[in-house]
């Protein structure tokens, strides 16, 4: 057996090492890209609370369970939590992030089609979770 | 075991320290407009697409090897303990 080959092996390891660096380096670019917010964007602070959410835009107008944005503009949500932990999503701009009390995390997108989308919390909340939904509505920039 | 130093050598070189540098090159200023679907989606289907490459040429290996080395094979040849009848 002391004369055998091992060159296979190494190469194989070589191939699994390169593609996992690969995956990572290719993971890691798209995170990036995705985490940073451009300048202009504009502040929505976002509260989960059970069983509804809330939302404060920067000129201190609020909603509840319905939050209305204008399409080709940026915004960075700053999500919280009053009571438990919730989970901000809107599935259809995969937009997802947790609200976590005593903490703000940030997530940003930018709308560009007109339109109504779902929001619903993802992370177990309580008894009417699965009803803690809201509505996105997107609307024609008239500005 | 010099030779496997030149294989980790030459992969630290090709692959490793050019996505190194380029994940550190990533600085604090403002990204531009862009459609987190496309990014995410995009990145989703090139992993799958690797995942079922490489899951293909896995199984397909262990399938082949299976095939080859099986006792009915005809070019099969027995191991030198299976010659000697010893264990």
């Amino acid at each position: 057996m002391g004369h055998h080959s091992n060159w296979p092996e190494w190469i194989y390891v070589g191939v699994v090492i390169a593609l996992m660096v690969w995956v990572g380096a290719e993971a890691w670019n798209a995170e990036r890209l995705v985490e940073h917010i451009p300048a202009d964007a504009e502040v929505i602070k976002v509260t989960g609370q059970q069983w509804f959410w809330t939302f404060e835009h920067e000129d201190g107008t609020k909603e509840i369970g319905e939050l209305h944005v204008k399409s080709g503009k940026a915004y960075k949500f700053e999500i919280t939590s009053k009571d438990v932990n919730h989970a901000f999503n809107i599935h259809d701009y995969v937009v997802l992030m947790d609200a976590v009390p005593g903490r703000v995390n940030t997530v940003w997108f930018a709308p560009m089609e007109v339109g109504e989308h779902d929001i619903q919390c993802r992370e177990y909340c309580g008894l009417i979770h699965y009803n803690m939904r809201g509505k996105l509505i997107i609307e024609e920039d008239s500005s | 075991m010099k030779s496997i130093f030149g294989l980790f050598l030459v992969l630290a070189i090709l692959v490793i320290i050019p996505a190194v540098e380029y994940v550190f090159a990533a600085g604090d200023e403002p990204g531009g407009y862009l459609d987190r679907r496309v990014i995410i989606w995009n990145l989703f289907y090139r992993m799958m697409t690797v995942a079922f490459t490489v899951g293909a040429v896995v199984s397909g290996t262990i399938i082949w090897l299976c095939w080859r080395f099986r006792e009915s094979h005809p070019k099969a040849t027995p191991t030198p303990y299976e010659k000697e009848g010893v264990w």
